[in-house]
């Protein structure tokens, strides 16, 4: 309510440093926050994935150190299995939650999606500050299971009932471990409910004049479609987490079965269900990888329209099939419960749209595709990345129609052959979608360019290195390697070790490859080379047509008028072969839809 | 806000308001009637639906709102609810273990 | 026309001005109650996923006394609620001070009904885990659902005070009071959906 006030007293900057850096309500400034706020969960989530594949594929040896993180949990140095799968909840969890929400939605949609409608800030500054508070509370209380009680949960980014709501007795970390989980997620929950009320607000509400829909870059439409999913999805994972909470703390049974036993004692616990939980979980779950994966479509094609120097085959095409994605994500939640025991016929009811679904992504893809042929692409960090994010975005989607069909993916859930299909699809192509963000924007976050032979060589051995790593995980799922096993010692899986071996060889070369990326951005930003103009990559969005960095508010005290679709490329103007959006400038090009 | 609301003054609200009494007076009086726990239910949820439609439409004036909206706020809302629906019928097997039967 | 329309943005010749002519800060309520909507119905689905499940549900209440007069009071507190928004686009700054007192009177009166309720429920020996009449889910769900809802009416009746409060001392205008009441609908709204699901439906036959 007061930001009514907080609004007037905008236009003077804040001049103590807690309100210029800490406590700040600019959102380029919450924008930057998120970011390193994911940089650092990425690189514990990173070390994390290292220390389980080096386990997986030498199942004895000691990690020198890790004794240090658990006495218990990894005595001289080798963890136990219990230890392993708590480890790879928390690597899950940070990475799902804290790195690929918050950086392609909430950093760069913070940044970027105010200045890209040409307004001066978002509507809501104080639920913005709160929004990236509140999430880095969420950060803390999750990290903090690393030290208090008996470490953290081992039951998964997905926390299955009833292993998550019936105690210590389930395991290591299922008692203070499970609660720290559901409390950081629910906090989380709310953080994202703020941070999507102001983008949904920012992108109806603030546009400049001129700024219709259509004229909207694909990037803050992506932002726009990927709020509109967080509104809804979050606002049910919030009441779950309370209602796994109490059934911790208070001892309810919500998601606990009668005469349930556990490491051979039978629960207190009567009369709740195990598989409502996973409806609620996936009913967020589903939607929530599009939340992670949809920004990740605005942003490669934003760089690649602006590399390519042409726009998309069609603007409208690939935001209608963004909503529609959207709209699916709700319909399918249940394919990741086809052999939970639910209803056969709800199999099929979920399996159908789930097919469906596979449309819109096919038709996103193929508009990219086919626009890139025949253009003559500006090879650059961030064009690699792009092109980089749809060649994983395919490689990986490719497995989901198979997954899709509940007679196939009763063989291959709980097997490596997933792991595989959502690393690429939604770890990987994210990823690469951050990365090609990075290096796109930085010119404009910080007035210094990347460099862009680190940038290049960061990319040829991710992208290879990505490929080594989780086409194997396929491979494996086939060959019946299951999934959340700390160690494969039956008879059949003997034989897979040698490519556990790989994968875990190629997984620290790849990570390894992330410290190129580090040290180019924290170099680059206070030794990089200085931003030849406003405009480096003669870009035609409004971000690009103000100062660098960007001025308190955005557009110095100016209101913008747009005049152009977004992508004005490919014609002959005053500057070269594009218009920018402000350009009152007319020329004659195919595209125009007025 | 809009002149329409201006107009109608403070009856029309009255008017709601005793609609919704008398229907939340109709949710009593069903509850007592001798029809079996999915009748009631059924019956029950229907008149809240259109109380709450009621309330939405003139107590928070979504009526008096362009249409656009109505049918934002209107798809939007029942189309995700609609998408939490999808449980049920997981909810017999808590008893017997197959789907459908009681 | 009011001057509703220029809250947000600093001129509206240099925006587009708000999606669908609506304030921007009721916009956001609207979305905030889109997203409340799902957290309500997330643990109705819940309560109603487990008491479909669970045989011999519990059916104790035995008086519809309390929970008439409790509906009654919200019902009618969204009337006032109304009054005191058409007062305050009149002009008429007393009255829709009052009234909006009177709003936030009548919530306090039903929080205090309620919670008198609970502590009834609780001598009778009503927990979250365990009551005397059946399966401990029925304490869970209700104590749950209702508490939500509970928390839902004490935010709203702090939120009335210092609307009205700072309304009266002119920080706030008519569009505050209007924002705020949709939330106060919205409480009222998801009162019509608890009274029949987890009142009327346990009711002992
Ligand atoms: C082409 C469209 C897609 C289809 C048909 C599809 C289908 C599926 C199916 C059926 C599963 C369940 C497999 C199982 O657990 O047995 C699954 C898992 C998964 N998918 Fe997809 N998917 C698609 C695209 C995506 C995208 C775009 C993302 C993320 C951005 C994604 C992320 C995931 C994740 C994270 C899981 C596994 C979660 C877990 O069990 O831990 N999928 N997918
Ligand atoms: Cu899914």
């Amino acid at each position: 309510m007061h930001d009514v006030a907080a609004h007037a007293a905008h236009h003077a900057p804040p001049t103590s440093f807690i309100r210029k850096h800490v406590f700040s309500l600019d959102h380029k400034v919450i924008g930057k926050q998120y970011y390193a706020l994911a940089l650092v969960a990425a690189f514990v989530g990173m070390f994390l994935s290292w220390f389980m594949r080096i386990h997986l594929a030498w199942n004895d040896t000691a990690i020198p150190g890790l004794q240090l993180l658990s006495k218990t949990g990894a005595p001289g140095g080798v963890m136990t299995p219990e230890y392993y799968l708590q480890l790879m909840t928390m690597h899950g969890t940070i990475m799902v939650f804290f790195v690929l929400t918050t950086a392609p939605f909430a950093a760069f949609g913070n940044y970027f999606l105010p200045i890209q409608v040409g307004a001066e800030d978002m509507p809501f500054p104080h639920f913005n500050m709160m929004s990236f508070w509140v999430t880095f509370v969420a950060f803390l209380v999750l990290m903090s299971s690393f030290i208090l009680g008996d470490g953290p949960t081992l039951g998964g980014w997905t926390q299955y009932a009833p292993l998550n709501a019936v105690g210590s007795v389930a395991g290591p970390g299922q008692g203070l471990g499970v609660v720290l989980w559901a409390t950081s997620i629910g906090l989380f929950c709310v953080g994202q409910l703020l941070g999507s009320l102001n983008f949904i607000t920012t992108t109806l509400d603030l546009r400049v004049k001129g700024m219709s829909l259509m004229r909207l870059p694909l990037t803050a439409w992506a932002w726009f479609i990927t709020s509109c999913m967080g509104l809804t999805a979050f606002a049910v994972l919030m009441p779950a987490c309370i209602l796994v909470i109490l059934d911790h703390v208070a001892g309810t049974s919500f998601f606990v079965a009668s005469n349930l036993v556990i490491n051979d004692q039978v629960q207190p616990h009567s009369g709740g269900s195990t598989l409502l939980w996973q409806h609620l979980f996936w009913f967020f779950g589903h939607p929530e990888v599009y939340i992670a994966i949809v920004p990740g479509l605005g942003i490669v094609s934003h760089i690649l329209i602006t590399n390519m120097r042409k726009p998309m085959l069609s603007h409208r095409t690939l935001i209608y099939s963004m909503g529609a994605l959207a709209v699916l994500s709700y319909m399918v939640y249940g394919h990741h419960m086809f052999v939970s025991g639910m209803n056969p016929f709800s199999s099929l009811a979920f399996s159908f749209p789930t097919l469906v679904i596979t449309i819109p992504s096919t038709i996103v893809v193929l508009v990219q595709v086919f626009s890139l042929y025949g253009s003559k692409l500006r090879i650059n960090s961030a064009s690699l990345f792009s092109l980089g994010f749809i060649s994983m975005f395919v490689a990986g989607g490719v497995s989901g129609f198979f997954l899709a069909q509940p007679s196939i993916d009763i063989m291959l859930h709980a097997t490596y052959f997933v792991v595989g299909h959502f690393h690429m699809v939604m770890g990987v192509a994210a990823m690469f979608g951050i990365f090609a963000g990075t290096y796109f924007w930085f010119p404009k976050m910080t007035g210094r360019m990347m460099n862009e032979t680190l940038g290049k060589a960061h990319f040829w051995l991710s992208f290879v290195g990505a490929y080594c790593i989780f086409m194997p995980f396929h491979y494996l799922g086939l060959a019946g390697n299951v999934r959340r096993y700390s160690s494969f010692v039956d008879d059949f899986l003997q034989p897979l070790i040698p490519v556990h071996r790989f994968i875990t060889v190629a997984a620290l070369l790849t990570g390894a490859a992330q410290l190129i990326f580090l040290y180019n951005l924290i170099h680059s930003r206070f030794w990089g080379k200085l931003a030849p103009n406003d405009n480096p990559w003669e870009a035609t969005s409004l971000e690009w047509s103000t100062a660098t960095p960007p001025p308190f508010d955005n557009f110095g005290g100016k209101h913008p008028v747009v005049y152009h679709d977004p992508y004005q490329y490919g014609v002959q103007s005053s500057v070269g072969d594009y218009v920018m959006q402000t350009s009152p400038e007319q020329v004659k090009t195919e595209s125009d839809e007025q | 806000m809009t002149t329409a609301q201006e107009h109608n003054g403070i009856g029309k609200d009255l008017i709601v308001y005793v609609c919704l009494l008398a229907l939340a007076g109709v949710q009593f009086v069903i509850a007592y009637q001798n029809i079996d726990a999915s009748q009631m239910l059924t019956r029950m949820l229907v008149v809240a639906c259109v109380e709450a439609g009621l309330a939405a439409l003139f107590f928070m004036h979504l009526w008096t709102e362009k249409r656009g909206f109505l049918l934002f706020v209107a798809v939007f809302t029942i189309a995700v609810l609609l998408g939490l629906q999808y449980g049920w019928t997981d909810s017999y097997r808590m008893v017997t273990g197959a789907p459908f039967s009681h | 026309m009011s001057q509703a329309d220029l809250t947000i943005g600093h001129s509206t010749t240099q925006t587009l001005g708000p999606a669908f002519s609506i304030p921007t800060k009721k916009f956001a309520m609207w979305l905030f109650i889109i997203a409340d909507t799902m957290t309500f119905a997330a643990c109705l689905v819940v309560y109603g996923f487990l008491r479909n499940g669970t045989p011999n549900w519990p059916r104790p209440f035995h008086s519809i006394t309390n929970v008439a007069i409790m509906t009654f009071i919200l019902l009618t507190s969204s009337l006032t609620m109304l009054i005191g928004l058409r007062s305050a686009r009149a002009g008429d700054k007393g009255a829709a001070f009052r009234w909006t007192m009177i709003t936030a009177a009548l919530g306090i009166v039903f929080a205090f009904l309620h919670i008198r309720e609970w502590l009834e429920l609780i001598d009778h020996g009503m927990t979250l885990l365990k009551n005397p009449w059946g399966t401990g889910l029925f304490g869970a769900s209700f104590f749950s659902i209702t508490g939500l809802h509970l928390t839902h009416v004490t935010c709203g009746i702090i939120a009335l005070l210092v609307v009205g409060v700072r309304y009266k001392g002119g920080r706030y205008n008519a569009d505050d009071i209007e924002v705020l009441g949709l939330y106060w609908h919205f409480v009222d709204l998801v009162w019509m959906f608890v009274v029949p699901l987890v009142y009327l439906l346990n009711l002992a036959h």
